[in-house]
């Protein structure tokens, strides 16, 4: 039997479901208004909006892509909406082993992207290059671009893409709203020689 | 003067509407795909998010040509809504499609001129029966004011096969499956506006909102004066293109157009001669 709930009892429609709220973020509330920080508002924005690339080259991919289906649904982070084009997305997820020669195309879409994006690094492969401790496979792709959350696993299990998906929410929604202006960031960007 | 306040606040409105009707949409998608599906304001989110991106441009031309889209459709819903002349309408909306085209040719990308040629082919597809349609309406109205058409008798009982050659051209204005060619995800990764991004992008996702209010007021002109009528059409058709997206698979171009010249053309072409002869 597998460890999920889903799959023995099957998940009864709720009307909370439906009407699906997220969490409001903190600010003061009275009598017909409600006030917060713009950049909790954008926060809460892009953290329910983060349209992933995916960057699948082997085995992982398939577990992405279940991820993706119906059982595990993505789409109910707001990330439905998987772009094919860099320019548009805002979450690179690499998924599988990156060899050597594919870290400058790696490097390249990742070059591509518009500010603010993220990087997710799935599987044992993309985080450390895995079982192929090898001359052509790139040992991490930590070498080429800076990643925000590393998934463990050979392949991770969906719930754990989720939860490192989760974990890249938590990271936006408290993320400073011009973080691609700052020191640090900029000082993190050129310790991988990217202007 | 009162009138026009009102009329001015719903256009202002209608990118609101729009993307509620999306974000719905997007939600019965999801269910009918057993599927918990994302929130209801999601295109809103989508819309903040997409409003802080930094700004990427292909070149400037191209950026223009966009939010031009954007604005030809959003004046296109404002004559619709303001009762205007259906014919305007109907081009207007054709000159927006138009611009979109132009901005995915004005790129180097591939992808770019394979979305560009698809939508155009698509148009191919369903403007003749756009036409026909607003050439029906005048043999049945002697009008071609929105206003008027609303103040008369329902059209859904005079010309009822011009609104089945309607439905059966929706889905491609939509792009709807099984006729998604012009941004089929899988083969030509996402059509005409690949190319744009950061608020450029934006300006083509709230032209999709539109796109719906443009369409579901098209139906809903059908009901006349009778609104009761013309809303419940507008749900019964967001209900018959949900199923049908969802329950099809996508097509050929070559048999998109085969469908809309053999079936749907006909169909709307009989209706126009019963109602020219009658
Ligand atoms: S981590 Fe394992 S499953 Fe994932 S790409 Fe590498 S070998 Fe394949």
């Amino acid at each position: 039997m597998r460890p999920v709930r889903f799959n023995i009892n099957a998940k009864k429609a709720n009307i909370q479901d439906a009407v699906a709220t997220v969490q409001a973020p903190p600010g003061f509330s009275g009598e017909g208004f409600f006030t917060t920080k713009m950049s909790d508002v954008v926060g809460l924005a892009r953290k329910n909006s983060m349209w992933p690339l995916p960057f699948a080259t082997s085995c992982c991919g398939i577990e992405f892509m279940a991820t993706m289906a119906s059982h595990y649904d993505l789409s109910r982070f707001g990330a439905e909406r998987v772009g094919f084009s860099p320019r548009q997305c805002d979450l690179l997820m690499v998924m599988g082993t990156i060899s050597k020669k594919m870290g400058p195309v790696l490097r390249q879409v990742y070059l591509q992207m518009a500010e603010p994006r993220w990087v997710l690094s799935v599987g044992a492969c993309a985080s450390s290059g895995g079982i192929f401790d090898t001359y052509s496979v790139l040992q991490g792709i930590d070498q080429v671009i800076p990643v925000d959350v590393y998934v463990p696993g050979c392949p991770p299990r969906p719930e754990a893409i989720i939860d490192g998906f989760m974990r890249i929410q938590d990271l936006v929604g408290q993320e400073s709203i011009r973080r691609r202006n700052s020191e640090q960031y900029k000082a993190l960007l050129n310790s991988y020689g990217i202007e | 003067m009162q009138s026009i306040i009102i009329l001015s606040i719903l256009v202002l409105l209608a990118p609101l509407v729009g993307g509620l009707v999306y974000g719905i949409e997007r939600k019965v998608k999801a269910r009918m795909q057993n599927r918990m599906g994302p929130n209801i304001l999601q295109p809103f989110y989508d819309f903040f998010k997409l409003a802080d991106k930094r700004l990427v441009m292909v070149h400037s031309t191209h950026a223009f040509l966009g939010v031009m889209h954007f604005i030809s459709i959003w004046v296109a819903v404002a004559v619709l809504i303001f009762g205007g002349d259906l014919i305007l309408v109907i081009f207007l909306h054709l000159l927006s499609t138009a611009l979109l085209i132009m901005g995915g040719f004005s790129t180097r990308s591939i992808f770019s001129h394979l979305g560009a040629n698809r939508t155009a082919i698509s148009i191919l597809a369903y403007e003749p029966v756009l036409i026909i349609m607003a050439v029906s309406i005048y043999a049945v109205n002697g009008s071609f004011q929105i206003s008027s058409i609303i103040g008369s008798e329902p059209l859904l009982y005079k010309m009822p096969l011009t609104f089945i050659a309607l439905l059966l051209i929706l889905p491609i204005k939509l792009k709807k499956s099984p006729f998604d060619v012009a941004e089929a995800h899988q083969e030509i990764a996402g059509g005409a506006e690949i190319e744009y991004s950061g608020i450029f992008f934006e300006a083509i996702y709230t032209a999709k909102w539109l796109d719906y209010i443009f369409v579901y007021a098209l139906v809903f002109l059908f009901g006349g004066s009778n609104y009761l009528l013309g809303a419940g059409l507008v749900v019964g058709t967001f209900i018959y293109l949900n199923a049908l997206d969802n329950s099809s698979a996508r097509v050929d171009y070559r048999q998109m157009l085969k469908f809309s010249y053999f079936v749907a053309l006909p169909v709307a072409f009989i209706n126009l001669l019963i109602t020219l002869f009658n």
